[in-house]
């Protein structure tokens, strides 16, 4: 149609569509897969990655757009002439019977097969090798039941690739898989792909494992192409946050230099048990790391937070922005500046409960016990008061002083973490505290 | 070195993983055809009519002076004879054309819907023979010829049913759980229809329930030869599409990605089946587990290979139903008791038995 099978792409999709229904899995994807490409569709549950491989496979029709396999449009190919280009391995395949190893692999050459014609020895010879490049090849006689289920999906690979099709997809092949084996699986993949020309298509959910061993990655989202490139060049903590709605770190792998992925939670953290529905925002102020733990448990328990005033570079600092928390920052070791502490002053008035995390008191941070003096009264504080103020009072005894003024204005004293859990919870669940 | 880590492969095996024989598959079906053979034979030697086994044995092979050097008297000897070819082989080779149509229908359906409990009862297409039955019963219809219009109605009311799980299998609704469940809905309405008619008309019951159990008691060379005309088209090509059912019970996708034309195969195999029982159900009534238990039988001998499972269906079939036969004329000679009895009576605790013997941790499909 559009180029002569040796030139055409072995798969592109133009303006692709599909609806199922009123949903709409797919929109307009536009792609093309060069031969011997290994492309990873990555993306999060319900994106449309296993809707664009059934779609390439001809088991959905598209709505709009087309989808050609070598060049040829493929509602212009029978089933069997697309069983003779296309290969799939499903992302389960739970075979029932217990058939011999070789059999199953054999199973594949169906679209080569004549009406009478039984398995020749070369489809025999052709099995075994098969089997020995997925590393079966002492267990063509073993029955598909009791071999492992790693050793299985390396089965059903066999089987898709006794197809000897130029275009292989495959669905989540991984996901049933131990690490060791997903590696293996997908080097042995990865390995068709450049040593054998094999074109390859694979949804992928873990980034990880697509960063590490596909060529491309193409990113959906909601049926959407969101990003199409090189791992090294899409993948971003931006991209993980708008698609995944994951807070993630993105680092360089040192041995092998490619991207991956440390995930930390979702952007909008589901509720812990026991906190109520939309509590806080709950405001900590801490600095030096005191506040980093509390931070943490607080946003898995679900609540919404904000942060005291910190300082640029504090560890404190750091959390708050990798939990994508709010709250002013005032330069490295300067004491903090009115404006900071004007913002502050804004984010104690908006919380329904402060905690004080046991941060060191000295002359730069100490204003942020003397501007809680006035929110102390009229809601609900807590000060941690494990390690004792005395200990970590470094301003001469002004920290100190202030820490019993808050205490006598009502903010009550929680020795550790357990404690203001439960504090929060009970507050959480209780009747609405009108905020101040 | 961080590529490879090889997952421990060669632990992975059970101790108790057990590697399949690599039997020929055709041999065991030779055996299975001997085995037909030496049934047929013995099968002459019992009847309602005593007859001494040597001379049945010369008889059968058309022997001359089959009954020389006995105190049998010729008339008798040739009304011995006659006895022999024109009752007692037309109702073994009918038993055996049944057994094989019904097996192989049941190995059909079992591939065809992923299902071990599927058979032609479990889908009605059995049920709609019966009635087409009822109705030449009682509306006596065709009086003329009964021995025409009987199975002629039986066997339209097979196919009628069969049909009717097509029209749903060429809908887009066309999963194999929803032609399942249709046949299933289907049995169930048919026979809430036969308990209408039976009620309508109280005096054509007893046949209808005759005919609700089975019988060979039609058996004659012409409905032989008719049976067998079908039978020989629409098993063979069943037994074409071993691979098709392989890959089906990979599930539909998977058999489809691989080449197969599934809609298509699906409608012509449940076709198929529909004819092949259709042929079954009309000259011999409803003779139950045959399909059920046959296919199972064959799995354990010879594996899960629907080519093999498919031929060898049949001729496990053929044994079933002559053996049910053989013994009702044991335990009861001199009457001619409804053979569906018998190979519930035997199917069903066998059946179970396979249930119970099936390896641990294979599932059901495999049996």
């Amino acid at each position: 149609m559009s180029g002569t099978p040796a030139t055409a792409p072995p798969l592109r999709l133009v303006g692709v569509s599909v609806s199922y229904g009123a949903r709409t899995a797919l929109r307009k994807i536009d792609l093309s897969v060069r031969s011997g490409e290994f492309v990873a569709l990555a993306g999060p549950n319900g994106s449309g990655k296993t809707t664009l491989l059934r779609t390439v496979l001809g088991f959905v029709t598209p709505s709009a757009g087309r989808v050609e396999l070598f060049g040829d449009a493929l509602e212009s190919l029978s089933i069997l002439e697309r069983a003779r280009r296309v290969a799939w391995l499903p992302q389960e395949e739970s075979p029932r019977d217990d058939v011999r190893l070789i059999d199953y692999v054999l199973y594949g050459r169906y679209a080569f097969h004549g009406l009478l014609e039984g398995d020749s020895e070369e489809d025999y010879r052709l099995g075994h090798s098969i089997l020995e490049q997925v590393g079966l090849a002492d267990r063509a006689d073993d029955g598909l039941l009791s071999i492992s289920g790693g050793e299985r999906q390396r089965a059903v690979l066999a089987r898709a690739l006794a197809q000897t099709t130029p275009l292989l997809l495959l669905d989540e092949p991984t996901s049933h898989l131990d690490i060791g084996h997903q590696l293996d699986l997908l080097a042995r993949v990865r390995d068709l792909a450049h040593r054998r020309g094999v074109t390859v298509v694979a949804a992928l959910h873990d980034l990880n494992l697509a960063a590490r061993f596909a060529d491309r990655i193409v990113v959906l989202s909601r049926g959407r192409c969101v990003a199409d490139g090189p791992p090294a060049e899409i993948l971003s903590e931006g991209l993980l946050a708008q698609v995944w709605g994951v807070v993630a770190d993105l680092r360089r792998e040192p041995r092998t230099g490619m991207p991956y992925l440390i995930a930390h939670h979702l952007t909008t953290a589901p509720r812990g048990p026991g906190s109520g529905t939309g509590f806080g925002p709950v405001h900590v102020v801490g600095g030096g790391g005191a506040a980093a733990p509390y931070l943490r448990t607080f946003a898995d328990d679900g609540y919404s937070l904000s942060v005291g005033a910190l300082h640029l570079l504090d560890t404190d600092a750091e959390v708050a922005e990798a939990l994508l928390i709010r709250g002013p920052i005032e330069a490295p070791f300067a004491p903090l500046g009115p404006e900071v502490r004007e913002r502050h002053r804004a984010l104690l008035a908006a919380a329904r409960a402060i905690v004080v995390a046991p941060f060191v008191v000295g002359p730069s941070n100490l204003a942020n016990l003397e501007d809680l003096r006035p929110y102390v009264r009229t809601t609900p504080s807590f000060l941690v008061s494990r390690p004792s103020i005395t200990e970590r009072d470094f301003t001469g005894g002004r920290a100190t002083q202030v820490y019993q003024q808050l205490r006598e204005a009502g903010a009550r004293e929680v020795t550790g973490m357990e404690e203001i859990v439960r504090e929060l919870r009970a507050l959480s669940s209780g009747p609405p505290t009108p905020s101040a | 070195m961080e590529e490879r880590a090889p997952p421990a492969v060669g632990e992975a095996t059970p101790s108790g993983a057990m590697r399949l024989r690599r039997s020929s598959p055709w041999a065991l079906l030779g055996a299975i055809v001997a085995i037909v053979a030496v049934a047929v034979a013995l099968s002459s030697l019992l009847g309602t009519v005593f007859i001494p086994p040597l001379t049945t044995l010369r008889l059968l092979f058309g022997l001359p002076n089959a009954c020389a050097g006995t105190s049998v008297s010729p008339d008798l000897c040739t009304r011995w004879g006659e006895i022999i070819w024109q009752a007692r082989l037309p109702e073994i080779v009918l038993a055996v054309i049944a057994g094989a149509a019904l097996g192989i229908s049941g190995a059909t359906l079992q591939g065809t819907f992923r299902n071990p409990l599927a058979d032609p009862f479990l889908l009605g297409i059995s049920s709609g023979g019966t009635i087409g039955a009822a109705i030449v019963f009682d509306f006596h219809v065709g009086q003329v010829a009964p021995d025409l219009f009987l199975p002629l109605f039986a066997f339209i009311g097979a196919i009628a049913t069969g049909v009717a799980i097509l029209a749903v299998a060429v809908s887009r609704y066309g999963t194999v759980e929803t032609l399942l469940l249709t046949g299933v809905a289907l049995a169930s309405l048919l026979s809430a229809v036969l308990a209408l008619l039976l009620l309508y008309n109280p005096s054509g019951s007893q046949q209808v329930s005759y005919w609700l159990l089975g019988s060979l008691g039609n058996a004659s060379w012409p409905v032989d030869g008719i049976a067998l005309g079908v039978l020989l088209i629409t098993g063979t090509l069943l037994s074409l599409f071993g691979r098709e059912l392989n890959l089906m019970q990979l599930g539909g996708d998977v058999a489809r990605s691989a080449g197969v034309d599934v809609r298509r195969v699906r409608i012509r195999l449940i076709l198929l089946a529909s004819l092949t029982t259709g042929v079954a159900v009309a000259f011999t009534g409803i003779i139950g587990f045959v399909g059920l238990v046959s296919p199972h039988v064959v799995r354990r001998i010879a594996g899960t290979d629907y080519r093999y499972v498919l031929p060898g269906s049949a001729l496990v079939g053929a044994v079933f139903l002559l053996g049910a036969r053989d013994f009702a004329l044991l335990v009861y000679p001199t009457s001619l008791l409804p053979i569906g009895i018998f190979t519930a009576f035997f199917g069903a605790p066998f059946f179970i038995y396979l249930l119970f013997r099936r390896r641990v941790g294979s599932p059901m499909g495999s049996l």
